[in-house]
Formats: structure tokens, sequence, C-alpha cells
């Protein structure tokens, strides 16, 4: 025979995990995505930083093409915040 | 408003010997963007012009001032002076006073560099000898041997040698010094055997008597030379006092003079004729011209060209409302704008300190902005600077608004609710509440973001409208309603599917028609297609950039997220610093207590200013970036000349 307060218990645990792994999902997306604008940046960045040294007209197309990779980091941060709120 | 300052092109015409007065005006007034002469085809015959007369005495004379002032070390520019000098009186003063300056200044700087070039010997000289001071003896007895050799120089360790040898060890904490005696004989034999131990040779100075004799003296003489350096710098500290307003001045004056006087490289001339052609402000034409007739007594023709916009390359002036004037900054850090395209400026004036705000949202993060911008603009004069502090003041003052609203004071809840929607994060043992309106504050993000984009796309259509010709215009106008179609008909579709608060709901509209759709998302298809076939008539290949419509939008989301993770920030910091040091030592005060309410404080102060500082990046590069990444890329070309009139903005001098 199970006993009810351990039954409501079980549930309670089940319920406090979900939602740390929603938690720690919501911290994988941003951070993972982070990871890999990063590094996408990485080249494009030293790239750009060195086409503006050069000729400072090129800024405005520079910091575009640097940022192209953020994308994937907006999309893991919208991605937190349905899994959060 | 939205547009550049409208120019004219202007042709001014004369003989050559009204080219000096009409320089001298042009010059005067600061208006005339001189276009160069390259030989142009239309000017054939003409050639480049001569500078005028005196230019290469005033550029003699602006070098020797130059030369004094780097001597002096005048600098310009912290503060403009409290009176200017008169032209006249200063060139009175330059005649007899610039030869003076020039030979003492060049006294002064032969002398210091002799000087310091006496300290460097001198300092090497004591060096070379300070391994010496080991040997108590006369330097003349390690040299002048007809039968033995001397070897000295540094080792890691004493060393043994076998051979005949007489040897001196002087050891260190970091190795020794070392002087050997031995018959020439030997020589190869002790050679090797202190090569093999380490053994790097210094060369004997040329000097007599003991080492330590020969130092202090050199050290007495180094204090002298060193004394009287500081004297010439102390001299020409003093002369820096007196001469720095008028060496400023003069500079001043001689660079106008030799920018006159230069200006007919950059015309086009035959031998007794002149052609300038440039541009002005279209509502200083008539001034311009008045101006230059009555200088030359009407000896010159001036006259407005036609302006060929495709092939013109138009100088750009912004014309802009007063408090629109620092966004300027922002412009020109991307590129100036065309002439014939909408200049964004005001927009962004707007639309950045909301931005701005939104992210920041805090009464006291944008009081410590405020006063910071408000206490630097006192001491950085430059205009750069000035529009930047602008910017930052207009910013925090719409962080402070937004922080009403948001009901924050450095990531505590004012007394009042928040009016618009809460960013209170449950931080904390005892917190508790509804917890932020996440999910509103990013619907609201993707709704900024889809007016601020569509806004793009609309300005471009009139931009395409106004600049381009033929089918190519029509095509680019179409493909900017397909970009507008796609992206509302996106829409369209999701709000038929999902019901999104605060969003239009239109799931319960109408039956299922067709594919599973309501009648709202049939015409979201219908949309969507039209923007595809719109976008892809104009260039197939842009159809390769539909997936940015999403990802631009979404990039709005930043406004919410860099803003939570602020107050994420400051709350966090609160709660280490009340929370968990000074609340629970100051129920119990003990000694202990007492540091701990200190370190407490400490956290508070550090923690806040470095969330300033994250507060400036944060809400600052993303504010700006959404503009140009997200909202200019719609429209924007930019690449506009920038308006450089001839003529200088004088500081240290009046006009003549």
């Amino acid at each position: 025979m199970v006993d009810v307060s351990t039954a409501v218990m079980t549930v309670e645990m089940i319920e406090a995990s979900q939602a740390g792994l929603k938690a720690v999902g919501a911290g994988l997306a941003v951070g993972l995505t982070g990871v890999g604008t990063g590094i996408a940046e990485m080249s494009i960045g030293a790239a750009a930083v060195g086409a503006t040294a050069e000729n400072r007209d090129l800024f405005g197309l520079a910091l575009i093409f640097t940022v192209i990779p953020e994308t994937i980091v907006i999309f893991g941060l919208v991605v937190a915040m349905l899994l959060l709120f | 408003m939205l547009y550049p300052e409208q120019m004219s092109r202007l042709l001014i015409t004369g003989t050559k010997d009204q080219m000096g007065k009409v320089i001298a005006e042009l010059h005067r007034r600061r208006l005339f963007h001189i276009e160069d002469f390259v030989g142009q085809e239309e000017y054939d015959g003409f050639k480049i012009g001569m500078p005028l007369e005196g230019a290469t005495e005033a550029s003699v004379d602006l070098l020797k001032i130059r030369g004094a002032a780097t001597a002096f070390g005048v600098e310009g520019g912290a503060s403009p002076p409290a009176r200017r000098v008169s032209s006249g009186e200063l060139r009175r003063q330059l005649e007899t006073e610039l030869p003076e300056l020039d030979a003492q200044a060049d006294e002064m700087v032969t002398r210091r560099n002799r000087l310091e070039n006496r300290a460097r010997e001198l300092e090497t000289r004591i060096a070379e000898l300070e391994p010496f001071t080991a040997f108590p003896v006369d330097l003349d007895h390690f040299r002048g041997y007809e039968s033995l050799a001397v070897f000295t120089g540094r080792v890691p360790a004493d060393v043994a040698i076998e051979a005949p040898h007489e040897k001196e060890y002087a050891g260190g904490r970091k190795g020794g010094f070392l002087a050997v005696f031995t018959p020439k004989e030997h020589r190869d034999a002790v050679e090797r055997q202190l090569q093999e131990a380490g053994f790097a040779p210094v060369a004997l100075p040329a000097e007599s008597g003991p080492a330590g004799d020969a130092i202090a003296r050199y050290r007495a003489e180094l204090a002298d030379v060193k004394k009287e350096l500081e004297t010439i710098d102390r001299q020409l500290h003093g002369l820096k006092e007196i001469h720095s307003s008028f060496l400023l001045a003069a500079d001043e004056l001689l660079s106008a003079d030799v920018e006159q006087a230069e200006a007919p490289l950059r015309f086009a001339v035959t031998d007794l004729a002149f052609v300038a052609e440039g541009w002005v402000p279209t509502e200083a034409v008539s001034e311009i011209t008045a101006s230059l007739e009555e200088a030359t007594g009407e000896k010159v023709h001036v006259e407005t060209l036609p302006v060929d916009y495709e092939n013109d390359q138009v100088p750009v002036e912004f014309q802009n409302p007063d408090f629109a004037h620092p966004t300027e900054m922002f412009m020109d850090v991307y590129s100036r704008p065309d002439y014939r395209e909408i200049d964004p400026t005001l927009l962004v004036s707007i639309v950045f300190p909301i931005f701005f705000g939104i992210i920041l949202g805090d009464v006291g993060y944008g009081l410590i902005l405020l006063a910071i911008s408000l206490m630097l603009r006192r001491f950085l004069m430059t205009d750069g600077w000035k529009q930047f502090l602008d910017n930052m003041r207009n910013a925090s003052i719409s962080a402070i608004v937004f922080g009403v609203l948001y009901s924050e004071f450095l990531g505590f809840a004012l007394p009042w609710d928040p009016v618009i929607f809460s960013r209170h994060l449950n931080i904390g043992g005892g917190a508790h509440g509804h917890g932020p309106d996440a999910a509103s504050l990013l619907i609201v993000a993707i709704w900024i973001g889809i007016l601020h984009i569509t806004l793009g796309r609309i300005i471009s259509l009139i931009n395409h409208a106004r600049m381009d010709h033929g089918t190519h215009r029509t095509k680019a106008m179409i493909a900017q309603t397909g970009w507008i179609a796609f992206m509302w008909g996106l829409l369209l579709v999701i709000w038929s599917i999902f019901p999104i608060p605060l969003m239009f709901d239109l799931t319960r509209i109408g039956d299922v028609v067709a594919l599973g759709m309501r009648p709202f998302g049939i015409i979201g298809i219908a949309l969507i297609l039209y923007g595809m076939i719109a976008i892809g008539q104009e260039n197939a290949l842009e159809l390769v950039e539909a997936p940015t419509v999403i990802s631009h939008v979404l990039s709005y989301a930043r406004l919410v997220a860099v803003g939570l993770s602020s107050v994420a920030i400051a709350m966090v910091v609160n709660y280490i610093s009340i929370g968990m040091m000074i609340e629970p030592a100051l129920k119990n005060l003990t000694p202990v207590a007492i540091v701990l309410v200190i370190v407490g404080i400490v956290v508070f102060l550090i923690g806040h200013a470095l969330n300033t500082a994250l507060g400036i990046l944060g809400g600052g590069l993303h504010s700006i970036r959404l503009h140009y990444v997200e909202f200019f890329t719609k429209f924007y070309k930019g690449g506009g000349l920038k308006y450089n009139p001839f003529g200088m903005k004088r500081q240290y001098t009046t006009e003549e």
C-alpha cells in the first residue's frame, strides 16, 4: 500500500527536478550558442579590425560582417527565455 | 530636416590679380568647399596654379614657430584663450620677436641635447667601470704586459684553471667577476677553459687609476650635468609660460597664411585668369557672391553651375535641429549619408536614447551617468568628446525616465509598483513576488523590432524612388514592398496559428479555409508568396537573405535580455552586500560584525561601479548596434563626402 504523502513527495520531487532541468537547458542554450558565436566572430572580427585600420570607411561594413554570427546566440537567448518564463 | 543641407555648385572666375583677394575673402567666410582641379577634360588649356607670393616665407616662419612650440612643450586645444589677439598686432610682434625666439629655442634645444648626450655617455662609462670596483688596484695594472695575457670578464661561478696563472675572483649573487693573468704561451689553453666555464669577457675601460676613483669622478660630473638639465627644463617651462599664447596665436595666423597661399594649387589657371570650382550651401550663394564682388570691386564673375548628381561628388553637411547634433557623431562613425538619401540622424537621435532607456531603465544608474556626463563636459572640450557626452546625457535622462516606469533604483524597487512591465527578479532568500514580466517584455521588444524594420524598409522605398532611374527604380521599389509583405505575411501566418499575448489573436477569426489555415493565414501566405516574387524579380540571390527577416526581428530581444541581466547583477550585488553581510551583522554588533559591514559596503560600491560600466557598454553598444546592423542595412548607403569648407575656425586671433 503506497502512502499518499510519499506520492505527494514524489510528485514534488519530480516537479522540482523538471524546473531544474529547464534551467539547465536554458543555460546550455545561451552558453553553447554563445561559444558558437564567439568562434564564428573570432576570425571575422580579426579581419574586420585589420580592414578598418587600413581604411576607416569600411567600419560600417566591417561591423555588419562581424555581427552576422550573432544571430546564433540570439536564437539561443530566445529559446532560453521561452524555457524559463 | 531629414535631408542634408542643400548645396550649390559655384564657379568663380577672375583675372589673376584678383586671386589673392578672392582667396582671402573665401577663407574668411569659411563656406566654400573647394573642388580640387586635377586637370579635368573641360578645362583644356588650364594648368594648376602656383602658390601666392610669400608662401615660402610663411611656411618657414611656421616651421620656426612649431619648432619653438615643441621645444617649450606648448600644446594647444586645452581651453580657448581669454582674449584673442588682433592679427595686425601679431604680425608686427612676429617680425620683431620671431628671430630672437627662434634663436633662443634653438640654443636651448642644442644645449639640452648636448647635456643629455653627456649624461648618457657618463652613465655608460660608470656602468663599464662598475665591475672593476671589485679589484681596488690601478686599472693600468691590467694592461701593457709583454709576456702576460690578461682576461677580465664575468663567470657564473669561480673557475679552476689548469695552467700556470694568477687569478683574482670576486663573487656575487649572480655569478662573479674574474681577472686572470697568464703567460702568453698558455693563453689558448686558459681561454678554452674559461669559455667552457661560461666566461663572458668585459673590455677594460680606457682609464687609469683605481676604478672606484674614476666612478666617483664621473658621478660628480653626472650630478652637475643633471642639475644643469634641470635648470634648462625650468627655463624652458618659464619660457612656455611667457610665450605660450603668442606661439599658439602665431601658429594659427601662419597656418591660415600658408593655407591661403597654397590655395591656388587647387585652382585652374591660365596665364592671366583663374577658375575656382566648389560647393556652398544654397542659402549662402547670394551672400558669398555679394561679398566676393564687394571685395574685388566686381572684378570677378560668380556663377551657379547645374549639378549632375550621378557624377558629381556633392559634399554633405548635416542639417538637423539642435538636439540631434550630438548624434551626428554616430553617423560619421558609420559613414556620412549620401547627398540625396534620407539622413536618419534625427530618427537615431530619438530612438537611440529610448533603446538605451529600455535597456538600462534604472533611476540610480541614470543619475550616476548623468552626473558623470555633466562633470566630464567641463573638462573634455574637444568636439568629439562634447558630442559623445551629450549623447550620454540624453541617454541617461531616458534611463531615468524608464527607471521611474520600471520602478528601479540600483536594483531596489522604488515605493511604487512598476508603471509598465516589471523587471524585478526573485533573487535572495526572502524574495517573493510574481517575478519579471519577461514574456511580455520580450513581445514588446519584438514589436519594436517589427516597427523599426518596417520603417527602415519604407525609408528604403523612398530613397529608391528619389535616387534611381528607369526600370531599376521600379524593380528596387517593388523589391522593398516585397520585403515588407514577406515580413507581415509571416506575422499573419504566425498570428493565425498561435495566440500570442499583446499581439493580434487571429486564431479565432473565420473557419479553416484551406491548407489548415484560417482566412488571415491564407492572406499571410499570399503576402509571403508576393514578397518572394517581388524580392526575386530584382535579384534572385536576395532570396537567400529571407531568413534574416526573422533573425533581425528577434535580434531586438536583446533590448530585454541585456536589460534583465543588468537588473540581475544589481539585485545580486544588493543581496550579497546587504542581505548576506550588512543586515545580519547589524542585528548583532560585534567587532567582527563591524568588519563585515565595511566589507559589505565595499562589495556594494564595487559591484555597482562595475554594473554602471556594464550599463554604458551594454546599453550604448547594443542600442547603436541595433541601428547600425538591423536598421541601417535596410536603406542606408552612406559614403557621402564630408563638407569641408575652405578656411579655419580662429581660436586665438581675430580677422584682419
